[in-house]
This record gives C-alpha cells, structure tokens and sequence, in this order.
C-alpha cells in the first residue's frame, strides 16, 4: 500500500515508549509473589515448618517486585 | 441448558410450580458437539470461530485482492482498518520497526475483535473468546513470536539476558530480582493476557445471561411483576450495548499489549 511511504512523524509515533505499565506492574507482582511465596511454600515443606516461610516468601516477593517496578518506571 | 430449561418450564417468580431463581451457571459456556468431522466434534464456539475465520479472509480479500490506487468503498473501509492498527498499535507500542508486524495485529485485531461480536448477533449470541482456549491460542502464539525475536535480535546470551536481567542494578538484587522478571515474562505476561480477554468475555455474556433469564422469571400477572421484569429487560438490552463497547475494547487492548509485550523483545539488551 501507498501509504506505507507516509512520513512517520505525521503518525501520533513521534515518541512511543513501548511498555505498557499497567501490564508490566501487573505482572511483575504476581510474578514475585508466585516465585519467592513458592520458593518459601517448598522450605516449609522441606523443613516440615508448618506455614512459616510461605508468608515471608511472599512479602518478600512483594517487596521485591516493588522494588523492580520503581527501578522500571519510577526512576526517572 | 438453564436459559432454554427456563423457558420450557414456564418458571416464574410466584408462578404455580413454585420455583426460585434459576441463575444461569458456568454451563451457558458448554455445548454438546452439532456434529463431526473425522475424529473432532465441532461445537458452537468452535464453528463461530470458524465462520468468524472465513468472514475476515473475505472482507480482507475483497478490500486487498484488487487494490486500486483510488480506493472504492471495501477497499476505503480495509485501509481505515489498516491505518487503525498501525497508527494507534503498532506505531505508539513499537515505533516505525513496529509497521512490519502490522499484518500480525491486524489478524489478531480484527480475529477477535469479530470472534468478541458473535455475542451481539441475534441468535448466535455467544462470545467466542469466552472459551478460554481461544484467548489462550492468541497468547500462545504472541509468546511464541516473543521469544523467537528475543533470541534472533540478542543472541542467546542476550536474548537470556533480555528475558531475565534488569539493568542498573548493584549486584545482589539480581539474585532476588531475576527469577521474578523471569517468570513475569515467560510466563505471567501471557497468562494474564489470557486471564484479561476470556474474563472480561465470560463477565459480559453471563450478566447479559442473568438479566434475561430474570425477565422472563421476574413475569407474573401484576404491576410489579410486570414492571420489574420490563427493568430487567431494558438492563439486558443495556448489558448488550455495553458489551459491543466492551468487545471492541477487549481486542483493542489484547492487540496493544501484545504488541507492548514484543516491543520488549526488540529493545536492545542491556
């Protein structure tokens, strides 16, 4: 098609930033919770700890992916 | 099926047999085969997605089969389209090195956002991208796009490190950080992609579900009856307007965060 040879900054593409932060954060926080709550569930497990590490595992995912989102996006 | 259940039995609120409310379940979203081909049995969803499937390679077909210069009206309404995924898709997410996944986008936009609409044909009505297998088939294949731009634009090592490693970092946050930004993206990103379509399709089909079935149970020869049924009908009429807004929007917003999703897999590694 012709209009491929449209000039690119005609499009509302003079800047794009890529990530979709609402999507991104999202992510981010389910993933840390999964990995470090799984990773505490497993030590309680092996340990036989009863529910210790499970919440710690997930504060800390918690903790963490927040730590990740602010280096992501609120570091500017 | 209780939507059909309830009509057979002439179930109403202070009606002779009696009987309460027959809430529409998860059972609205299953079908029994209409009939076989080999060893698969073709159901509802999956022959929507099917008809839907053949509809867009004919209007795509009849819009770009014969372009002209001077578009005629097919032609003119596939361009808007064009011009739609590429301009407020493709282009804000990725940039102009986005408009070669265009006809990606475009067949995924205008896939779903087709398969979405089955739920406002009358008689059809039922959203195809409420069966979680479709949403999931999109996801999969965006993920599968994904990872083999990772892996070609960074090299293994880069492509690994661009999948797992957040810059600027001192150097014992990696060891808690990495696994999670890991997962986050091979993983929880298509997941949640998935999650996002299928239930905000399931949502929409069900609340329309339960405002009809509760007009015709809410049916009973009074003024209240009749007046609270015709509520719940208008709300069925309302739910479905909104959900054609909704439908719309849902493709939208998969296209868009599929294409954030491999806008990351172009960014040069870190």
């Amino acid at each position: 098609m012709d209009k491929d040879s449209d000039p690119p900054e005609k499009s509302p593409a003079g800047r794009h930033d890529g990530s979709n932060p609402g999507a991104t954060i999202t992510s981010l926080l389910i993933s840390g919770m999964l990995f470090w709550g799984g990773m505490g569930w497993l030590v309680d497990k092996w340990l036989g700890t009863g529910t210790v590490f499970l919440p710690i595992g997930l504060i800390l995912g918690l903790v963490a992916a927040l730590y990740l989102v602010y280096v992501r996006f609120g570091r500017d | 099926m209780s939507a059909a259940h309830v009509l057979a039995d002439g179930c109403h609120l202070m009606g002779s047999n009696n009987c309460g409310f027959p809430a529409p379940g998860a059972e609205i979203f299953v079908f029994d085969p209409l009939f076989t081909i080999g060893p698969f049995e073709v159901t509802k969803p999956a022959l929507l997605a099917a008809i839907c499937a053949v509809l867009i390679i004919v209007f795509f077909w009849a819009a770009f089969g014969k372009s002209k210069l001077v578009p005629g009206r097919v032609q003119g309404l596939g361009e808007l389209g064009y011009l739609f995924v590429r301009d407020q898709i493709a282009r804000p997410m990725i940039g102009v090195k986005g408009d070669k996944f265009v006809p990606y986008f475009m067949t995924m936009f205008f896939f779903i956002w087709s398969m979405n609409m089955m739920a406002f044909v009358p008689f059809v009505q039922f959203p195809v991208t409420s069966r979680i297998f479709f949403p999931a088939m999109f996801a999969t294949v965006a993920w599968a796009v994904y990872m083999y731009l990772t892996f070609r634009k960074n090299g293994f090592v880069g492509g690994l490190k661009n999948l797992a490693v957040p810059s600027g970092l001192p150097f014992w946050v990696y060891f808690i950080l990495t696994p999670i930004e890991f997962l986050s993206n091979i993983f929880i990103r298509p997941f949640t992609l998935t999650i996002r379509l299928f239930a905000n399709m399931f949502a929409g089909h069900m609340l329309v579900a339960v405002f009809s079935v509760a007009a015709w149970y809410l049916v009973s020869p009074s003024l209240i009856g009749m007046a609270s049924a015709s509520l719940s009908f208008v709300m069925a009429v309302v739910m479905t307007a909104f959900e054609l807004l909704i439908q719309f929007l849902q493709a939208y917003i998969f296209t868009m965060l599929v294409a954030s999703y491999i806008s990351q897999a172009l960014e040069e590694a870190h």
